[in-house]
């Protein structure tokens, strides 16, 4: 049995959805579906976002998270479901939608040959009210790389470069979509201060991301999206204290025993070996149930270790309920 | 591009401007397209305007040189310079770096990059042409229209010319998935076009039925053939001018039709 199966095993842990309503919603989703063909990349995503904060999308590649921001910022149509940006219709009021949503999206560009300089001055020119070009790029460290062209910069000034364009002209709400995916650990932490000093300057942020850490780090809110389906939706702490309700406890043994004298205790779930190293995983306090389960038995357990949960467990978990339960019990 | 140029606020205005000087600027750093469409022909201007056998009157042309049959060929060979390797390579290259995606996520739509786009080819194309015209009567003796009637049907028959060839190359580029399919696909169109214009050997001089058929079809031989009636002094009556329109018009409406931005 392996680990994967044995967390399946577990009884799903409960998952509140945030009940405060104090600021304003600036995104409302509700029911979204969109579908290629026969596969379908968006099965059933509500959520909503709130004036001022900074709102996660977690989840796998190919979760939906990609689909979903591109039905909000009016670049894809729905199949199904009813979106409203700051009360506009994405696709109705694309243009006036576009003017008060930055978007910084993956797998998008400006000219190879085009400056930093050029490229700000020619986006600040499509906005209504755009803001000082010059400042923005000396906020973002990029005022040395003014006059390189885009095709020469590092990878960190590109995903510097999408921020400035996206913040250009002055939005309510900013979508980053994969802002740090690519980026070294050191550039990742810098581009985390950049996102937190934008919220500052108050505006709204959506941050679509599959990195554990990134989210718990920056997000108020997290919504985890698998397999088109909003699994989990709180903020990152509280999610990773759903997780927690279930625990694991893992020790390795002189000689083997059998899975029952464990599998007896209330407290534990699943049982699984591998050679002389157990995994149990339960509720309560199953460490002293287990140690004490084995000290009957005469079974003597060595390097005892319980494994508190974090968002990235609550991730697993969570998305290995939402699979579970998708495919009635099968395991992939 | 529904908007006409009429409708946009000074805002707009001012943004596709900006667009098309960084689209003017780009071109000139990578200088290939400019080569292309503006050397190549001038160098061919010049060498078959240095060379006395080609600027004298011929015989087997029916009384005029060489060198005035060769630059309504090369004026087309202009035009399909531009419109049908530059701006499918240009925009195929566009989309596939995402410079499109990029675009449509702000309150202007990616269809003012093609439009600025099709601009840089027209100005390229007018640049071209001018120098062609220009250093063609100034420094090698070219025959240039009688009258004016004799410039505005050279000048409706460069128009209806370069409409086609352009949404050729709209063609091109709503096909190609990449911009090394956009190559391949220029390459195929490309020889047999700029044959028909008569840029390896006049058209008239291969004395086929089968040639002189296709050239009449095609809109580089069609081109070529107005434009030299034109420059001739003789008009060349309605028939070709109507044959390149429906280039245009067919070619624009299959680019609109295939056309995807991502």
């Amino acid at each position: 049995m392996s680990t994967q199966q044995l967390i399946q095993a577990e009884p799903g842990p409960s998952v509140s959805v945030s009940s405060d309503r104090s600021p304003a919603p600036v995104i409302e989703v509700a029911h979204l579906r969109k579908a290629y063909g026969t596969t379908v990349a968006v099965d059933d995503v509500s959520f909503t976002v709130h004036a001022g904060e900074i709102f996660g999308i977690l989840g796998r590649n190919g979760a939906g998270k990609t689909t979903t921001v591109e039905c909000v910022t009016g670049l894809r149509t729905p199949d199904r479901g009813e979106i409203s940006v700051l009360g506009l219709d994405p696709r109705r009021d694309r243009r006036e939608l576009h003017e008060r949503v930055g978007v910084q999206l993956q797998e998008s560009a400006v000219p190879d040959l085009m400056r930093v300089a050029e490229a700000v001055e020619l986006y600040a020119s499509f906005y209504r009210e755009p803001a000082d070009g010059r400042e923005l790029i000396a906020s973002l460290g990029l005022e040395d790389a003014r006059q390189t062209y885009f095709k020469h910069l590092s990878g960190g000034q590109k995903q510097r470069l999408s921020i400035v364009l996206a913040l250009i002209g002055r939005p309510e709400i900013a979508v980053l979509d994969e802002l740090t995916t690519g980026l070294d650990p050191e550039a990742r932490r810098d581009t985390w201060r950049l996102i937190e000093g934008v919220r500052a300057r108050g505006v709204t942020i959506v941050l679509v991301t599959h990195f554990m850490e990134e989210a718990e780090r920056l997000c108020d809110r997290v919504a985890m999206i698998d397999h088109g389906r909003v699994v989990a939706l709180d903020r990152p702490a509280a999610l990773a204290v759903a997780a927690t309700t279930s625990k694991r406890v893992r020790f390795t043994t002189t000689e083997p025993f059998l899975d029952e004298l464990l599998l007896e205790l209330p407290e534990a779930t699943a049982v699984a070996h591998h050679g002389l190293e157990v995994l149990v995983a339960g509720t309560g306090d199953l460490v002293t149930a287990v140690v004490l389960a084995l000290h009957r038995a005469g079974i003597h357990a060595e390097d005892i270790q319980t494994e508190t949960a974090n968002l990235e467990d609550a991730f697993l978990t969570l998305t290995d309920e939402a699979n579970h339960s998708a495919t009635n019990g099968e395991t992939r | 591009m529904n908007t006409s140029a009429l409708s946009l606020t000074p805002r707009q205005r001012r943004a596709f401007g900006l667009l098309v000087g960084s689209e003017i600027k780009i071109a000139i750093r990578r200088p290939v397209g400019l080569f292309v469409a503006i050397g190549i022909p001038c160098a061919l201007l010049v060498i078959f305007g240095s060379i006395p056998a080609t600027t004298r009157p011929n015989q087997a042309l029916g009384g005029i040189s060489f060198f005035n049959l060769y630059v309504p060929t090369l004026m087309v060979f202009v035009l399909i310079a531009v419109g049908l390797a530059g701006l499918p390579q240009q925009l195929s290259t566009y989309r596939q770096q995402g410079v499109l995606r990029r675009m449509s996520t702000t309150p202007v739509p990616p269809s003012w990059l093609l439009a600025a786009q099709t601009t840089v080819s027209l100005i390229l194309a007018v640049v071209g042409i001018g120098i062609l015209v220009g250093a063609g009567a100034g420094a090698f003796g070219l025959a240039l229209p009688h009258d004016l009637g004799g410039y505005l049907v050279s000048f409706v028959a460069l128009v209806l010319t370069a409409a086609a060839t352009i949404a050729l190359g709209l063609v091109i580029a709503a096909v190609a998935k990449t911009p090394q399919i956009a190559q391949g696909l220029t390459a195929v169109a490309f020889y047999p076009l700029a044959f028909f214009s008569g840029l390896y050997v006049p058209i008239q001089e291969i004395h086929s039925q089968v040639v002189t058929d296709i050239s009449k079809v095609l809109p580089t031989g069609v081109g070529f053939t107005a434009l030299h009636a034109a420059f001739g002094g003789h008009g060349p009556g309605v028939e070709p001018l109507l044959v390149l329109a429906a280039w245009g018009v067919g070619a624009t409406l299959l680019a609109t039709r295939l056309f995807r931005w991502e």
